[in-house]
């Protein structure tokens, strides 16, 4: 499982599973960077080196292909959340169930929007005017974004395509489209983000767009739900309890975040596969779910979102249930990685000023349509 | 012409004393080339094919990675040799306290290479590390971004290499020296020669080998470098730090192309081996 706050509260649950029913779990812990190559390596050569596995739903179109991963015994029940569970499913089958739930926010200085009269970001031109009066006003950044290549720029550039009609493939998932004009705009009006955001912006990955909002020297970005907790947190922010948290603002369309579900399977090689099951529908069951949510964990159900007692808790559920309902998931394709790669690489030039932004797209949607018609 | 006509059954008396190690030579590097080299001839569906080394001639992402390796091998080499030849000298000149500073001269190469890339991943955050907060403490203001920025991306990695690595060519040339016999220095000493002729016609001939050892090792490490571009920058902004041993990461461990990747490792592996026989031959003819 992944060793960060995604992976917590599934090895804490883990371990009470074992104790229940006098099983001996052991948990391997991998950072995110190395989880997905072990996890795949496994997959592919059948070694059967673990029972479950926790995968970052971009990466289940690859590791369910082959029968790699063994199909759910039985369907899920209808209390999760729909575009949580549509990522668990392969050609029509599930082969996992969803236990992180987690969709894009949109964080923002509320403190500040109200100063300057600003209200909560619908659009994205909202969020660039607020962005210019907070930085010329407050001397600090109005903006922050990450744009290091790969699923850094990729994460926050999608939602902006997305508002503003584009999208990364064509519709039948078989050619690029990241080439059209609303795409070619939407990465001009992110060029245009960039100018109020920290300087270097285009090496950023997550850590130093939260250490920004932290220490209160941006004030909006797009972020995860993992990282609400720190926001809220004294010891760690300095700016603790003046961030809100909204759904993505839209432009041409509707905001939409992405998602970034965590799923639980079991390897077609596992040698415990009843057990393994019986864990992984134990562990999204509502109970132990609601557990796991005290930890921090969101939720994957839409009942434990909705119980009183969690949202007096956490004052930002109502708006991640909403985040998770209206989130779309990146292309699925088993070659997502490496789409992510050459996309994030054009994206990631743009931002640094070393390319036009039509012609980052061009380039992009070259390599991706390269990748779409190669074998493997 | 005479010949010796081997007895049946003969087993050279040397045999079981090689014998583990040619094992483990051939278990641990031959037997994977083998493999390698037959992944990269292989296509989908187990067919034989040449598809892996004709993509790499039109791979733009491999073309900038090889540009990118060999300026930062040749840049990063270049001021470690001098560097580290300046150091050398001036040390060997010392007439005391030569060890305190050889063992302080060592310091960064004994750090884990990680462990200096995340140091300097803080030091050259633009905002919050020491490296720009203390140019505006003494007044200078620069937007500069380092690792983040396009044009001063390779230049930040090649400058942690030079700070780690130059104690390693300084180590090499500093044990060079001390393998120099004195007579000939004293010798041009008599005959009248300058430091600079000393330098020129004695020194540096005599310091050779451990020169051409001191850039062969370095060179051959700089050519897969991984660990510290992966932590410092990932390849980015863009391609500007992509260097061949990430691209070959990435291809085989996220894009699980493993084909691929073994065509440009092999790739990888023949130019190192023409580069190094380059700089022996070079060595040699000087």
């Amino acid at each position: 499982m992944n060793a960060g706050v995604e992976g917590t509260a599934l090895k804490t649950a883990a371990g009470e599973w074992g104790a229940a029913h006098g099983v001996h779990v052991e948990v391997v812990e991998l950072p995110y960077a190395n989880l997905f190559e072990k996890e795949q390596l496994d997959l592919s050569s059948r070694t059967g080196a673990y029972d479950v596995i926790m995968m970052d739903d971009p990466w289940f179109p690859l590791m369910s292909e082959n029968g790699n991963l063994a199909p759910l015994p039985r369907p899920p029940d209808a209390d999760f959340i729909a575009t949580c569970l549509q990522v668990c499913k392969n050609a029509g089958t599930y082969f996992a169930l969803p236990y992180v739930g987690n969709a894009q926010l949109f964080f923002y200085r509320s403190d500040l929007a109200q100063k300057y009269s600003l209200g909560e970001p619908k659009t994205w031109d909202e969020v660039l005017r607020a962005a210019k009066t907070i930085s010329e006003k407050e001397k600090i950044f109005g903006y922050v974004m990450r744009a290091a290549p790969g699923n850094a720029v990729v994460a926050d550039f999608v939602p902006l395509l997305w508002a503003f009609g584009g999208d990364v493939l064509s519709s039948d998932g078989k050619s690029a489209a990241c080439d059209s004009p609303a795409a070619i705009e939407a990465l001009r009006f992110m060029l245009e983000l960039g100018k109020y955001s920290p300087p270097g912006y285009a090496g950023f990955n997550a850590d130093e767009v939260s250490a920004h909002l932290l220490q209160g020297s941006a004030a909006m970005s797009i972020n995860w739900p993992a990282w609400i907790a720190a926001m809220d947190d004294p010891s760690k922010s300095k700016v603790a309890g003046k961030i809100d948290f909204t759904t993505m603002p839209g432009e041409r369309e509707k905001g939409v975040g992405e998602l970034g579900a965590w799923l639980v399977g079991v390897p077609a090689a596992s040698k415990h596969a009843a057990d393994a099951f019986d864990f992984i529908f134990w562990a999204t069951d509502a109970a132990p779910m609601k557990q796991a949510a005290l930890r921090g964990n969101p939720p994957t159900r839409r009942s434990v979102f909705e119980l009183p007692d969690l949202v007096a808790n956490f004052r930002a559920f109502p708006a991640q249930l909403r985040s998770l309902d209206s989130s779309r998931p990146r292309p699925r394709t088993p070659k997502w990685n490496e789409i992510e790669n050459a996309f994030g690489i054009e994206l990631s030039k743009a931002n640094a000023g070393a390319e036009d932004p039509a012609a980052a797209m061009r380039n992009a949607a070259r390599s991706i349509d390269e990748i779409l018609k190669r074998t493997p | 012409m005479k010949t010796r006509r081997i007895p049946a059954g003969f087993v050279p008396e040397g045999l079981p004393w090689v014998a583990p190690s040619v094992t483990v030579l051939l278990a641990l590097s031959i037997y994977p080339l083998i493999f390698a080299v037959k992944l990269a001839l292989t296509g989908a569906g187990g067919a034989p094919t040449f598809a892996n080394f004709t993509r790499l001639a039109h791979d733009r992402v491999f073309g900038a990675a090889a540009a990118q390796t060999i300026l930062f091998t040749l840049g990063a080499l270049a001021f470690e040799f001098g560097v580290g030849l300046a150091l050398a000298l001036l040390i060997d000149s010392l007439a005391r306290a030569r060890s305190i500073f050889r063992a302080a001269i060592l310091v960064p190469m004994l750090l884990p290479p990680v462990v200096a890339a995340v140091c300097w991943r803080l030091i050259y955050n633009p905002q919050f590390g020491v490296l720009n907060g203390t140019l505006r403490r003494i007044g200078i203001h620069t937007s500069l971004t380092w690792t983040n920025g396009e044009s001063s991306a390779l230049a930040s990695v090649i400058g942690v290499d030079i700070w780690e690595w130059t104690p390693f060519i300084f180590l090499l040339l500093s044990a060079g020296l001390q393998a120099i016999p004195q007579e000939p220095l004293e010798a041009a000493r008599i005959d009248g020669a300058s430091a600079w002729q000393t330098f020129r016609d004695v020194t540096l001939p005599l310091l050779k080998p451990a020169m051409v050892l001191a850039v062969l090792l370095r060179a051959m490490d700089l050519v897969r470098i991984f660990d510290q571009i992966f932590i410092l920058t990932q390849g980015g902004p863009g391609t500007a730090t992509e260097t061949v041993s990430l691209y070959i990461y990435r291809t085989a461990f996220r894009f699980s192309n493993f084909g691929y990747a073994a065509a440009m490792s092999f790739v990888l592996l023949i130019a190192t081996m023409l580069f190094s026989r380059g700089v022996m031959k070079a060595m040699r003819a000087r």
